[in-house]
C-alpha cells in the first residue's frame, strides 16, 4: 500500500521532469499518461482500502527520532478527496489536449511543455497533500501548489495575467504564515508534526494551531478577508480554472481545516464560532458579488467563493460535535469539485466554440451546442442544490446537521436562515442565467459556433455522469 | 598525512594558482594556457578541501604551525562551501570569461588578472577560515577586501571603478572597528591568562573565557559584530554591497556573496562563541537578532524596488544574512542548527542566481529588467534554471531554502519569539515578491527583437544544473556526511551546553528513512471523540 501510496505521488512528478526534457509534441499525450497512471493509483489506494474492510491505516515514511516527518495516512477522508482531485486532474489533462490548440478561437495556442509540466506537478502536489500524515507535509505542497498555481495563471504572460498570478501567490503565501505557525507551534509543544498529535495539545495551544489552520485554509479557498486573489485569477486558461479554482487548489484551504478537525478530539468553540461567522459574511459577500458579473469565469468564481463558504460553514458546525456536519461538508468537497469543474469546462468550451464567454451574448445554446447547453443545465442545478444533482445531497445533510445544532446553540439559527436564503437566491441567479442563455434563438455568436474537439466532449459527458452519481459514491464511502 | 602538510598544501594550491596565472599574464601566454592553470587550480582546491573536510570528520579538530592553523567542523562547513562554491565558479568564470573576451569586453592580459586574483582570493578566504589567530583572522579579512577589489573593478568602467572605491573605504573603515573588537579580547586575554603568549590563539581564549572581564566583552562584541557585520552585509553596514556585487564580473559576484559574506560570518561565530563563554549568550544573541532583523526588514522593501537584476540579488544577500544572524540569535540548537543549514543553503542558491544573471549579462549586454524580457524563449535553460532558483530564494519547497526557513520559524516559535517569528514570515513573503517580479519582469514575456536565439554553451549551463540538483537533493534528502557535518558544527557553536547538544542529537532531519515504533503507538491511542470522525 505504501509503495502504492508513493508512486501516486511521485509519478506526476517524474512525468513533468520528463515532459520538461522531451520536445513538445509528447507533452500533451505525456501528461495525459501520467495523470492516468495517477488516477489509476489512487483507485488502487481506494480500493485496497475498502479491501482491508475501511481500516485506517497512518505510515511514516520519512521519521527520525521521535520526529516524523512525513507520511501517509489511508482513511475514507484522504482516499476519497484524494481520489477526486487526481481524477479530475486527468480529466483536465485530457480537456487540455483539446483546449489549448490553434483551433481555439479566445486563445488560438498550443499548450507548451511548460503548461503541461506544471499541471503534472500540481497533480501529483495535490495527491501529496491529500495522503500526508503530517503538518509539515502538508505545508510543503500547500507551498508548492502556491508556486504552481502562479506558473499557471501567469500561463499566457499578459501583463494583467502576471498581476494577478503574483497576487494569487503573494496571498495565499501570506496565508500560509498560518500553517507556518501552525506546524512550528505543533511541533514547538509535542514535538512531532504528526497532526494526531493536536490532541494532545492543551486549550490554549489549540486555539492557536487551529486560527493558523483556519488562516491559512481562508486564504487558499479564497474566503474573506484573502478572497481578492480568485476573480483576478480567472485570467488563466480555463482547463486550469477549473482544476485550481473549482476541484483542487481552493479545496486545499477546507482539505487541512477538515483534517486537522478529524485529528483533535475537541476544537475549541471560539474557532467554531469564528468559522461560521466568517463563513456566513463571506456567502453574502459572495453572492452580492454574482449581480455586477456578466463574465462568466468571474460570475463561477464568486459563486466558488459562496461554495467553499458553505464548506465551511459545515466544517465549522461540526467543532459543536456533529459528526452529520463533518460527513456533509467532506461530501461537499467532492460534489462541489465535480459540479464546479463542470460549470467551468463549460464555460472554456463556449469559448473555445465561439470565442467569448461574456453571458449576455451567449443566446441559444440548447441549438447549436447541445451538449454545452445541457452541460450548462446540469451544472447549475448542482450548484444550486436542486434535486436530483450532487449538489442537494451535500447542502441537505448540510442544514439538517445545522437545524439540529441549534437547539443547543440558538445563534446558529438566524445564520442558518441566511445561508438558506443565499442558497435560494443564487438558485434564482443562475435560473435567469440559464434562461437567458440556453434556450431561444441562437445569437450570432453562438450560430457561428465551431464543433468542439472529441476529448474535450467526453470529460463533459464525465462531469455530467458525475453530477448526478457523486453524491451517491461519497454517502456510500463516508458510511 | 600530516596536519602541517594538509595545510600547507591547502593554502599553497590557490596561492601558487595564483602566482602562476599572474607570471602567464606578465609574459603574455595565449588564453589555453591560462584556462588550463585556472581549471587545475579550482580542481585541485576542491578536491584538497574536501580531503580537508574529510580529515576533520575522522580526527575532529585539527591544530598545526604552532597552533596558528585550526580547522575544526565549524570551519571545515565554511571550507566544504568554499571548495564547492570556489569550484563550481571557477568553471563558470571559463565561459563567462572566454565570452567577454570574444565580445571584446575584456582583454587577454585582463583575463590573465581576473585568473590571478579569483585564486588570490579564494587564498584570503582560505587563509580567514583556517587561521586560528586572532589578529591574523582579521588581516586575512582586510585581505579578502584588498584582493576581490580588483576584481569588482576588472571591468575598469567609471560605475566599476567607483564601486571597488566605495567597497574598499566601507570595508577598510567597517573592518577598522573589527580590530578594535579583536584587540580588546586580545588585551584583556593576555592580561588574565596564565600564558599570555597564547592569548592570541582563538582556540586558547576559549578555554580560559571564564576569565575574561564582563563589560570589556560586552564592549568588545559590539566592535566585533558593527567590524566584521560590515563585512557580512548586515544593515546598516551593508552601503558597499550593492554596489560591489552588481558591478563586478558574475562568477565574482557569486563568490562574493556565497563565500566572502560567510567567512565574516564566521569571524563572527567564532567570537560570539568566545564572549558567550565569557559572559553568557543573552547579549550576542539580543545584538545579532536585533540587526539580522533590520536588515531582512529594510532588504527587503528595497528588494521590491530594484530595477537591476544583480542590485536585486545583492539585497537578497543582505537579506539571507540577515536571516541568518536571527536564526544565531535565536539561539538553541534548532536555532543554530537552522543557520548553519541556511548558510550552506543560501551560498548554493545564490551562486546559482549570480551565474544565472551573468547568462542574462551576456545574452542582453544588461542588468536592467526593464530591457530584460522573455529569457524563457530566448534561452529556455537557462531561463527555467533562473526562474527555479528564484523561487527556491524565495523559500519554495522543495527547494533547500524552504526547509532552513521553516526550522528558523520552529526554533523561534519554540524559543517564544512569536512575533518575531510572524513579522519574519510577512517580510519572507514581501522577499518572495521581489524574487517573482523578478521572474516575471525578466524571464517571463516577449523576447526582444535584437536578442538572438539559444543558449550560451555547456560551460555557463551546466553548473547552474549542477547548483540545481544540489539544492533539489538538499531540500529534501540531505545527506548523512553532511548532516553530520552541520550537527559538528553546531555543537562547536553550542560550546559544551550540555542540554543543547542532548537535544541536538535527539534532532533528527528528512535524512535516513527509519521506521519508527512510537508513531504507531500515538496514532493508536486515539480518545473516543476523535473516533467519531471516522468509521
Amino acid at each position: 500500500m505504501e509503495t502504492i501510496a508513493l508512486a501516486t505521488m511521485l509519478l506526476p512528478f517524474i512525468g513533468a521532469l520528463l515532459i520538461a526534457l522531451s520536445p513538445q509534441r509528447y507533452a500533451k499525450v505525456l501528461c495525459t499518461a501520467f495523470a492516468l497512471l495517477a488516477t489509476l493509483g489512487m483507485g488502487w489506494l481506494a480500493l485496497s482500502y475498502l479491501g482491508s474492510g475501511k481500516t485506517d491505516v497512518t505510515m511514516p515514511l520519512y521519521s527520525f527520532g521521535h520526529t516524523q516527518i512525513f507520511g501517509f495516512v489511508i482513511d475514507r477522508v484522504s482516499t476519497l478527496i484524494g481520489f477526486a482531485v487526481v481524477s479530475l486532474g486527468f480529466l483536465i489533462s485530457l480537456y487540455s489536449c483539446g483546449y489549448l490548440t490553434a483551433l481555439n478561437r479566445e486563445h488560438p495556442h498550443d499548450g507548451s511543455n511548460r503548461y503541461y509540466a506544471l499541471l503534472l506537478i500540481f497533480i501529483g502536489a495535490m495527491a501529496g497533500l491529500t495522503l500526508s500524515s503530517t503538518i509539515l507535509g502538508q505545508l510543503l505542497f500547500f507551498e508548492i501548489t502556491g508556486g504552481c498555481s502562479w506558473g499557471l495563471i501567469g500561463y499566457y504572460q499578459s501583463p494583467k495575467s502576471l498581476r494577478s498570478a503574483l497576487k494569487a501567490l503573494i496571498v495565499t503565501h501570506i496565508a500560509s504564515v498560518g500553517l507556518y505557525l501552525a506546524a512550528a507551534w505543533l511541533f514547538a509543544r509535542t514535538g512531532t508534526f504528526e497532526l494526531t498529535a493536536i490532541a494532545q495539545l492543551t486549550d490554549a495551544d489549540k486555539l492557536v494551531v487551529f486560527g493558523g489552520i483556519l488562516f491559512a485554509a481562508w486564504g487558499k479557498s479564497a474566503q474573506l478577508p484573502l478572497h481578492m486573489w480568485l476573480p483576478d485569477a480567472m485570467e488563466a486558461p480555463t482547463p486550469v480554472s477549473a482544476y485550481l479554482h473549482a476541484a483542487s487548489m481552493v479545496k486545499v484551504g477546507v482539505y487541512i481545516f477538515a483534517r486537522a478537525i478529524m485529528s483533535s478530539d475537541s476544537v475549541p468553540h471560539e474557532i467554531g464560532v469564528v468559522g461560521v461567522v466568517m463563513a456566513t459574511i463571506t456567502m453574502v459577500y459572495g453572492f452580492l458579488m454574482y449581480l455586477p458579473q456578466k463574465d462568466m469565469k468571474r460570475l463561477l468564481a464568486y459563486s466558488t467563493i459562496a461554495q467553499l463558504s458553505y464548506i465551511f460553514l459545515a466544517l465549522s458546525m461540526s467543532t459543536f460535535n456533529s459528526k452529520m456536519a463533518f460527513d456533509a461538508g467532506v461530501a461537499y468537497i467532492f460534489n462541489h469539485a465535480y459540479a464546479k469543474s463542470l460549470f467551468f469546462l463549460v464555460a472554456g468550451a463556449l469559448s473555445y466554440a465561439c470565442g467569448t464567454r461574456m453571458l449576455p451574448k451567449l443566446r441559444g445554446m440548447l441549438k447549436c451546442t447541445p451538449l454545452l447547453g445541457i452541460g450548462f443545465c446540469v451544472a447549475a442545478m448542482a450548484i444550486a442544490g436542486v434535486p436530483p444533482f450532487n449538489g442537494f445531497f451535500s447542502k441537505f445533510p448540510l442544514f439538517a446537521a445545522g437545524f439540529s445544532l441549534t437547539g443547543e446553540h440558538w445563534w446558529l439559527m438566524p445564520l442558518l436562515i441566511v445561508a438558506l436564503i443565499e442558497s435560494v437566491a443564487s438558485f434564482a441567479w443562475l435560473l435567469m442565467w440559464f434562461g437567458r442563455t440556453v434556450p431561444g434563438e441562437p445569437s450570432p455568436e453562438l450560430a457561428s459556433a465551431q464543433p468542439v474537439p472529441l476529448s474535450m466532449k467526453l470529460v463533459l459527458l464525465v462531469l455530467i455522469v458525475m453530477s448526478l452519481v457523486s453524491s451517491v459514491i461519497a454517502a456510500n464511502w463516508l458510511n | 598525512m600530516d596536519t602541517f602538510m594538509l595545510f600547507l598544501i591547502l593554502l599553497a594550491i590557490p596561492l601558487l594558482t595564483a602566482l602562476v596565472a599572474f607570471t602567464c599574464r606578465w609574459v603574455g601566454a595565449s588564453r589555453p594556457v591560462l584556462t588550463a592553470v585556472h581549471t587545475i587550480g579550482s580542481t585541485l582546491l576542491l578536491l584538497m578541501s574536501l580531503y580537508g573536510v574529510w580529515a576533520v570528520y575522522q580526527q575532529g579538530e585539527l591544530l598545526a604551525g604552532h597552533n596558528w592553523l585550526h580547522l575544526d567542523s565549524l570551519s571545515s562547513l565554511f571550507l566544504a562551501i568554499l571548495g564547492v562554491i570556489g569550484f563550481i565558479t571557477g568553471i563558470y568564470s571559463i565561459g563567462y570569461m572566454n565570452h567577454e573576451l570574444e565580445e571584446g569586453e575584456v582583454s587577454l592580459k585582463s583575463l590573465g588578472t581576473y585568473y590571478g586574483f579569483f585564486h588570490l582570493f579564494l587564498f584570503t578566504m582560505l587563509l580567514v577560515i583556517t587561521s586560528n589567530n586572532l589578529i591574523l583572522m582579521w588581516a586575512a579579512i582586510e585581505a579578502t577586501t584588498l584582493s576581490s577589489a580588483f576584481l569588482v573593478g576588472l571591468y575598469g568602467q567609471q560605475s566599476s571603478l567607483e564601486a571597488a572605491w566605495k567597497y574598499i573605504i566601507i570595508c577598510t573603515v567597517g573592518v577598522a572597528f573589527g580590530l578594535y573588537g579583536t584587540v580588546l579580547v586580545y588585551a584583556n586575554a593576555a592580561n588574565v591568562m596564565p600564558n599570555p603568549g597564547d592569548a592570541i590563539f582563538w582556540s586558547e581564549v576559549l578555554k580560559h573565557a571564564n576569565l575574561l572581564d564582563s563589560s570589556l566583552m560586552h564592549l568588545a562584541f559590539i566592535f566585533i559584530l558593527i567590524g566584521f557585520g560590515t563585512k557580512t552585509g548586515l544593515f546598516p553596514m551593508h552601503a558597499w554591497l550593492p554596489d560591489a556585487h552588481s558591478e563586478a564580473p558574475s562568477p565574482t559576484s557569486a563568490l562574493l556573496s556565497a563565500v566572502l559574506l560567510n567567512c565574516a560570518l564566521l569571524v563572527i561565530i567564532r567570537y560570539a562563541i568566545l564572549i558567550s563563554a565569557a559572559i553568557g549568550p543573552e547579549f550576542p544573541q539580543r545584538l545579532l537578532l536585533v540587526f539580522g532583523l533590520l536588515s531582512v526588514a529594510v532588504a527587503a522593501f528595497l528588494i521590491l524596488v530594484q530595477r537591476d537584476m544583480k542590485r536585486l540579488l545583492a539585497y537578497s544577500s543582505v537579506e539571507n544574512m540577515g536571516l541568518i544572524a536571527v536564526a544565531l540569535g535565536i539561539g538553541g540548537p534548532l536555532g543554530i542548527f537552522a543557520a548553519m543549514l541556511h548558510t550552506l543553503n543560501h551560498s548554493l542558491g545564490k551562486t546559482l542566481l549570480f551565474c544565472g544573471s551573468g547568462n542574462v549579462l551576456l545574452k542582453y549586454g544588461t542588468r536592467d529588467m526593464n530591457a530584460v524580457k522573455g529569457l524563457l524563449r530566448v534561452a529556455p535553460l537557462s531561463g527555467a534554471l533562473l526562474a527555479g532558483g528564484a523561487l527556491a530564494l524565495g523559500g519554495m519547497p522543495p527547494f533547500n531554502l524552504f526547509l532552513s526557513e521553516f526550522m528558523t520559524v520552529t526554533a523561534g516559535i519554540r524559543g517564544g519569539y512569536l512575533w518575531l517569528v510572524i513579522v519574519l514570515l510577512v517580510l519572507l513573503t514581501i522577499v518572495l515578491a521581489g524574487l517573482v517580479r523578478m521572474i516575471v519582469m525578466s524571464v517571463l514575456g516577449k523576447q526582444p527583437d535584437n536578442v538572438s536565439k539559444g543558449e550560451l554553451g555547456w560551460l555557463t549551463t551546466a553548473p547552474l544544473a549542477v547548483l540545481m540538483v544540489l539544492m533539489v537533493l538538499m531540500g529534501t534528502h540531505i545527506p548523512q556526511p553532511v548532516q553530520q557535518l552541520l550537527k559538528q558544527a553546531t555543537t562547536i557553536v553550542l560550546n559544551g551546553d550540555q542540554a543543547g547538544i542532548d537535544e541536538l542529537h535527539a534532532l533528527e532531519l528528512p535524512g535516513a528513512a527509519t521506521e519508527d515504533s512510537t508513531t504507531a503507538a500515538a496514532t493508536s491511542s486515539h480518545s473516543a471523540a476523535q473516533e467519531m470522525y471516522r468509521d
